[in-house]
């Protein structure tokens, strides 16, 4: 219990630290797990209460992220999300897992790992768009829907590495059930859900709270990813009023999910001796893949590679799903691996979304200088 | 014009418009409670932005709608497009000493100037529709609504006494 208390002050002290600086706070909460826990000063150590607080972060988490998705939204940009979706899912995964598996994972380690790699941190990503006053730029739009298409690419991935040994059918079956309990309760019972979440008193937030973690028991106790089916949840209560849902659960989300980096950080084991090849290797990896794929959608949504480099330059960072799944799925070595990609690249993508526009003059400059006779489009 | 209002999910609701001699303006309502605004002119690519907070854009907003506003006394003025145009202003005045002990039956306001008293801010407490009774006092400060010539009348006939 004293570990956790230590953990938040230390994260306190980050968080201001962190804002000071406009840099993103989950890799300093990762460094100083690392540095608190098991495989650093020992301090803190993973325990029952720690573990049960780290899966309301985890699970908070992923509600969030389905209030977020609304999937009339989605169908109504569908060109835009899908080609830039599926640019960014093909060179990202494919990169990642083809690194992760001549690094010598087994097959099924290489997919957590390229998954892991895959998807960007959205709340960086969005961070930095507006702390950069970014908004504007037409990249902007596209590095937000990207965002959208890999919370979608988390759900089915979630699903599918769930369903491992179990019987398809009844796995399906089950969740579709839940699924469609869950569509009747927002859809029959909106005008109810709306009356709670209209009262001033303390009914709302309880309310909330006891929904996610009752969705996220039940869940467990039919044998179906609970995490999916939070996200279910989301989706499902964001046809009600989001707005109100996530200013209830903001408060769970952000103090859980700081116990949750803390603690996978404390987490992380050295004593199996560190591949610093390997990671760094993975990290270089993390790096190109991202400007090979914004290049490539700047190319196919905008016409320009300098485009691209605006959206390197904000999806770099991954983040809080990249140690979700680190967390659900993976063993001791792919852990270490992730945290320090997540460290290493979140660091880079807040300098990268810093100066993506200052290196994109550079280069527009550049490209006038070296060739003078050659005119530069104008407008592009 | 053209305005362009777009939902973009977890950040916010973004609202666009390209004025007629070509220059864009995009206002940005984010999920962390800022507002941002961001100038194109035409033919420049990166634009300026400016973040505000909740309460400046209102000022900011109230400046733009070509409403007074003093240190004290505030204005607002609201155009309601789809009827006919109307326009009303609501203006906020401080009660001077002259009418203080009077009440807003006795000082006529809607038969001299055909505003109307709809609020009283007094010692931070706010009082809504006053009665015809209600008696001024000095610091009062009183929240008159009416066209923007009813406003003026009012300022002249009413703030004078």
């Amino acid at each position: 219990m004293e570990g956790i208390v230590l953990a938040l002050f230390v994260c306190l002290l980050l968080v201001l630290l962190t804002k000071y600086l406009s840099v993103p706070a989950i890799p300093f909460y990762i460094l100083a797990g690392v540095l608190l826990g098991s495989a650093g000063l020992g301090l803190v150590t993973s325990d029952e209460i720690s573990r049960f607080l780290s899966g309301l972060g985890l699970i908070f988490l992923l509600f969030f992220m389905g209030l977020g998705l609304k999937p009339e939204r989605i169908a109504a940009n569908r060109s835009a999300v899908l080609t830039s979706g599926f640019i960014d899912l093909n060179v990202n995964m494919i990169i990642g897992f083809v690194g992760a598996y001549l690094l010598g994972f087994s097959v099924s380690e290489s997919l957590i790992v390229a998954s892991a790699f895959y998807i960007s941190s959205t709340a960086m990503a969005i961070t930095s768009l507006i702390e950069n006053r970014k908004l504007m730029l037409r990249e902007a739009e596209t590095v937000i829907w990207l965002m959208v298409f890999e919370d979608l690419v988390l759900i089915i991935f979630l699903a599918l590495i769930s369903a491992g040994d179990q019987n398809l059918i009844i796995f399906l079956i089950k969740i579709l059930g839940v699924l469609a309990v869950l569509y009747a309760l927002a859809h029959y019972g909106k005008e109810f859900l709306i009356s709670i979440l209209d009262r001033d008193d303390e009914l709302p937030i309880i309310f909330t709270f006891v929904a996610v973690l009752t969705t996220a028991s039940v869940s467990m106790y039919l044998g179906i990813p609970e995490t999916m089916m939070v996200i279910a949840l989301g989706v499902a209560f964001a046809t009600t009023d989001p707005d109100a849902f996530e200013q209830h659960a903001r408060p769970f989300k952000d103090v859980f999910l700081v116990v949750f980096f803390v603690f996978f950080g404390a987490t992380i084991d050295f004593s199996g001796g560190v591949n610093w090849f390997m990671i760094t290797i993975i990290c270089l990896l993390a790096i190109i893949s991202k400007l090979i794929s914004g290049v490539l959608t700047g190319i196919f949504i905008h016409g320009s590679a300098l485009s691209g480099l605006e959206i390197w330059g904000n999806t770099i960072g991954r983040g809080e799903f990249s140690i979700a799944i680190a967390v659900l799925y993976g063993s001791p070595l792919i852990g270490t691996t992730i945290a320090a990609m997540v460290i290493v690249t979140s660091i880079i993508g807040s300098f990268t979304a810093k100066y993506s526009t200052s290196l994109r003059r550079g280069i527009t400059h550049l490209g006038r200088k070296k060739s003078p006779s050659h005119r530069v489009h104008p407008g592009r | 014009m053209s305005l362009r209002s777009l939902n973009l999910p977890g950040l916010g609701t973004k609202y666009e418009f390209e004025t007629d001699k070509g220059d864009t303006v995009a206002i940005f309502f984010t999920k962390t409670g800022t507002i941002q605004m961001y100038t194109l002119q035409k033919g420049c690519k990166t634009p300026s932005a400016a973040e505000m907070t909740m309460v400046e854009a209102r000022r900011l907003g109230n400046i733009l709608t070509g409403a007074i506003i003093e240190a004290d006394q505030e204005s607002v003025e609201i155009a309601f497009s789809a009827l006919a145009d109307l326009r009303v202003t609501i203006h906020s005045f401080l009660i001077p000493k002259g009418i203080s002990g009077k009440t807003i039956e006795d000082l006529q306001i809607r038969a001299k100037t055909g505003a109307t008293v709809i609020a009283v801010c007094r010692h931070d407490r706010n009082i809504i529709n006053p009665p015809p009774a209600f008696v001024f006092e000095t610091g009062d400060a009183a929240l008159v609504i009416g066209e923007s010539d009813q406003i003026r009348m009012f300022e002249r006939e009413i703030m004078v006494d």
